[in-house]
């Protein structure tokens, strides 16, 4: 597959701040693109960049192997869906789709006829057939989001790009808005790239997730290698799913950490990070008898939160330290802790990450 | 401090009172106004109740010894002018505001530059404008120097309120206009105008009053033909009679006028805003 | 690393917050982001070259003008470009042109003294007492609609206010105040200062009112949990963030007062010339030249007037 879009050494600061740092990255054709980083990461200067809305202070981005350098936004053919969706306020649904149709530089279309077709097309497409006579202020928060769409996708644009769009709806909405931009994609087959800060957007949407950290690319890879294998603890803990030790390793399989020593692979030495998943957790009461089954620490049970699929307990270890233990609810069977008893959380060796500084 | 009842209640009589003292000179002009005439003097007690001096601003009753006011054409005069001031400033205070939406150079100096306009006093603007015209031996008119000062005064009040409006305005509509491939001047007659017009239209207003009203910088700047204040101010050397209160109870309610007339524009585009009315002009 | 992990675990809102706060910094980037492409400042240049040049031609080039025709010689009826200093010597020898420069900074500072007396009281029932923004408005529009009529009419209609056979003369002598009517209400500095003021007041209360309105309410009832009394809580909180307001409002005041001449002149009888009347006499007379000098004077004074209010406020912040 060739590169529709390819950033080279994109460097982009504000003030003294440096937003991006020497960031390349390429973008198949017909790819789904999750830019997973936490705040302040650059990821929506990234977006901007290619939008046209900012210029980098140095690099360059390629549209198809040309340059985008002197070419302004609204020649790029590049859509872009903000957060706030921005829609214009002033015009029904049906025009916010029309807009860019009809008042494009590149051959806007006149033909009033072949406008409401392409238009009530694209709304049947997002499920706003019935939509179109609203204002922008009569809709909810989810159809604001189709609009948005579907005012992007009638342009017909070579990539898509988005910026947490799905950041202002609720939990719900957001989980079948995913769904929904999933089939949309598939009916299309346009070069996405959403842009979050949830990883299990990020995860669940993207073909391919590149993290991004301090401007600069931290791992980019299929979801199921950045969930597994993180590059980085940095990139871990973005993941929002890894316990996370501070300490250091001597060579000798030892990870000492405050008031712990964990066991691990016995390669790599020095300071570093020691990272066990939630749900490679196994509770036992304490003092355990099998402790030969693995590694582990002991720590105080303080509440747990269920969230249908799944479970999560909250302990307190070593060092006021709040560690998390996640059940799967489809192959484990919810247990009962008593708050305040201690219990033995062990893990084996090799499913714990160390990432040496 | 808000539950003070005593002084709240203290304060707010003082208001009140300070509430009175802002219209008393417009109670006085307006009972003023219906003194008996022609003989009726522009004091008080009210001789008799009657709308002489309002026919007599009209040229309804018959000659006396009180001269009719000259405002005629310094009406049409001081309304066109508003009128081209108007469209001036808002159209310079738009574009300027929307320069100082991006950030560069020298925009503290453009800033108060633009200003200036409001801060130096009429009369030495006017003074100044004058002195330039003779020398360059142009000659001053309500149409030329005037409308010059006039603009002057009235720019920076359009560049405030457009500046307030685009502090207040979401470029995040404006971005998604480019990104559909619209270019930024269509996006700007089919965005961003749309959305910054209530801000125009109180640029508008303020021009326009600001304008119609304006005596010190136009004393020096109109030349021969007077405008409607010059014209009133001509009145004060010699003796003052009712008629010109009369004349200001008329103005003011023309003023009022205009002002339901930007009331009315206002909520229709505040409406239109939010009705979202479906537009099919295809052009 | 792993505190910001601890503190986010029990609440579950660890990735909403961090979005939240993502929302926030990157629209802080966009703001400062207004870096220009070399089209983007042209077109930056294209949109201030028409405003920039207007007050560059009509208002920089003629106060210029005005300062250079200041020293040129004044003929009876005409000038002429020869430069002197005549003109200058003729304003500071004279004790009459003298005096109307003094007079204007007097009349000025009791008029910013008489509008703020009589409009922070009103400016405080405003923006601290009336706690509904919409009532706010309509009492601020109540104080500005006056000004729909005809400001020359409206200074006219302090004659029969305070002339001999005034209104004020009248409503005292029905109260038995007075026996015989007070003649120096009117033509006299008392009257043109009556007139400013009441045409001025309200560019005192707008910007206090609403410097006062911005206070945040918890502020002051914390201070009165802590025993603070009204007076003390006044003076140690509201007024000094009310500061702000008033050095707006005596800009505005100050601009306006020290160029007038058309209250004077309607009110005074002549009698009160300031600094404005003097240069429309002058010019009146086809003195130019002296006029000039006038003008740089008034323009010399505002300037430090201005300069000096302005070391307390950034203009640019508060409009």
């Amino acid at each position: 597959m060739t590169a529709v879009l390819e950033l080279k050494n994109v460097t982009k600061r504000f003030g003294g701040e440096v937003a991006l740092d020497r960031l390349s990255i390429a973008l198949e054709a017909n790819e789904y693109i999750s830019l997973l980083g936490p705040s302040g990461s650059g990821k929506s200067t990234l977006l901007r960049i290619i939008a046209g809305f900012e210029k980098p202070d140095a690099g360059d981005v390629l549209l198809e192997g040309r340059s985008l350098a002197q070419v302004p936004a609204y020649r790029r053919g590049i859509g872009f869906v903000s957060q706030g969706f921005a829609l214009f306020p002033h015009l029904s649904v049906f025009e916010n789709v029309a807009f860019g149709l009809r008042n494009r530089e590149d051959d806007p279309l006149r033909d009033g006829a072949a406008l409401r077709r392409r238009v009530d097309e694209m709304l049947g497409l997002v499920g706003l057939a019935d939509l179109g006579d609203r204002g922008t202020d009569q809709i909810s928060g989810g159809q604001k989001q189709r609009v948005a769409l579907a005012r992007t996708l009638v342009a017909d644009p070579k990539i898509i790009l988005l910026d947490e769009p799905l950041g202002a709806l609720d939990a719900n909405l957001r989980t079948r808005m995913r769904v929904e931009l999933r089939r949309i994609r598939q009916q299309l087959g346009i070069t996405f790239v959403h842009v979050t800060g949830n990883e299990d957007e990020a995860l669940a949407m993207g073909d391919r997730v590149a993290v991004l950290d301090r401007g600069r690319l931290a791992q980019i890879s299929d979801p199921d290698s950045v969930y597994n294998r993180p590059e980085s603890a940095r990139v871990a803990k973005f993941l929002n799913c890894y316990n996370m030790f501070e300490g250091r390793c001597d060579g000798d399989g030892v990870f000492q950490t405050s008031g712990a020593s964990l066991s691990c692979s016995p390669d790599g030495a020095g300071p570093g990070m020691y990272c066990v998943r939630f749900d490679k957790i196994k509770v036992t009461p304490a003092p355990a008898a099998s402790q030969a089954a693995g590694t582990g620490i002991q720590a105080t049970f303080i509440t747990s939160e269920y969230s249908g699929p799944r479970i999560t307990y909250f302990f307190r270890g070593p060092g006021e330290k709040v560690l998390e233990v996640e059940y799967h609810l489809s192959h484990q069977r919810p247990e009962e802790f008593s708050v305040g008893d201690e219990y033995w959380l062990s893990w084996l060796p090799d499913e714990a990450l160390v990432y040496f500084q | 401090m808000g539950n003070r009842p005593f002084l709240r209640s203290a304060l707010a009589f003082y208001t009140l009172l300070f509430i009175s003292f802002l219209y008393a000179p417009f109670v006085v002009l307006g009972i003023l106004s219906f003194q008996a005439g022609p003989e009726g003097g522009p004091q008080f007690p009210i001789i008799e109740w009657s709308v002489y001096w309002y026919e007599h601003i009209f040229g309804l009753t018959p000659p006396s010894r009180v001269a009719p006011l000259p405002i005629g054409e310094a009406l049409i005069r001081s309304l066109s002018l508003a009128f081209m001031t108007m469209v001036t400033s808002t159209v310079l205070g738009t574009m300027t505001a929307q320069a100082f939406r991006r950030r560069f150079k020298g925009s503290g100096f453009v800033f108060y530059l633009v200003v200036l306009g409001m801060i130096v006093p009429g009369v030495l603007v006017g003074l100044g404008l004058a002195l330039v015209a003779n020398n360059l031996g142009i000659s001053r008119t309500w149409w030329g120097t005037a409308y010059v000062a006039h603009v002057l005064y009235t720019f920076p009040f359009a560049f405030l309120v457009m500046l307030a409006i685009f502090n207040r305005f979401d470029r995040s509509v404006e971005e998604a206009a480019w990104s559909l491939g619209v270019t930024p001047m269509r996006t700007f007659r089919k965005v961003t105008f749309p959305l910054i017009f209530p801000g125009v239209l109180s640029s508008m207003l303020f021009a326009f009053t600001l304008s119609y009203d304006e005596f010190p910088r136009t004393l020096f700047a109109a030349g021969a033909d007077l405008t409607l204040p010059l014209a009133i101010y001509g009145t004060f050397s010699v003796e003052i009679h009712p008629n010109i209160f009369a004349f200001g109870v008329l103005t003011t309610l023309f003023s009022f006028s205009i002002l339901a007339v930007y009331g009315i524009l206002m909520s229709l585009s505040v409406r239109r805003a939010r009705r979202a009315s479906i537009q099919e002009d295809i052009e | 690393m792993d505190a910001s992990r601890d503190s986010n675990a029990l609440s579950d809102g660890g990735s909403e917050r961090a979005t939240a706060e993502s929302v926030r910094t990157e629209q802080a980037a966009r703001q400062q982001a207004r870096s220009g492409t070399s089209s983007a400042r042209s077109t930056t240049a294209m949109l201030l070259a028409p405003g920039t040049i207007w007050m560059l031609l009509f208002l920089v080039v003629p106060m210029l003008m005005m300062v250079y025709v200041s020293f040129w010689t004044q003929k009876t009826f005409s000038i002429e470009p020869t430069l002197t200093v005549q003109s200058w010597v003729a304003f500071f020898s004279s004790e009459t042109y003298f005096a109307a420069l003094l007079r204007t900074i007097k009349i000025w500072l009791i008029v910013l003294a008489t509008t703020f007396a009589l409009g922070y009281p009103t400016a405080l029932f405003i923006g601290l007492f009336i706690k509904n923004k919409t009532l706010q408005t309509i009492v601020l529009v109540l104080c500005v609609v006056p000004f729909w009529t005809s400001f020359l009419i409206r200074v006219l209609a302090w004659r029969p206010m305070l002339g001999k056979e005034g209104a004020v003369n009248i409503v005292l002598e029905k109260l038995g105040l007075i026996s015989e009517p007070i003649e120096v209400l009117l033509f006299t500095e008392f009257s043109v200062v009556v007139g400013m003021t009441q045409i001025y007041v309200v560019f005192m209360v707008g910007p206090i009112a609403f410097m006062l309105s911005r206070i945040d309410p918890s502020l002051i009832e914390a201070a009165r949990d802590l025993g603070a009394g009204t007076w003390r809580i006044f003076r140690t909180i509201i007024f000094p963030l009310s500061l702000p307001g008033v050095v707006v409002g005596a800009i505005f005041v100050s601009v306006m007062v020290l160029g007038e001449f058309a209250t004077s002149a309607a009110l005074s009888g002549r009698k009160v010339n300031l600094l404005g009347n003097i240069i429309v006499t002058q010019v009146g007379s086809l003195k130019w030249a002296f006029a000039a000098v006038v003008g740089v004077i008034l323009t010399a004074v505002m300037a430090v007037v201005i300069a000096a209010l302005l070391r307390f406020v950034d203009l640019r912040k508060e409009l």
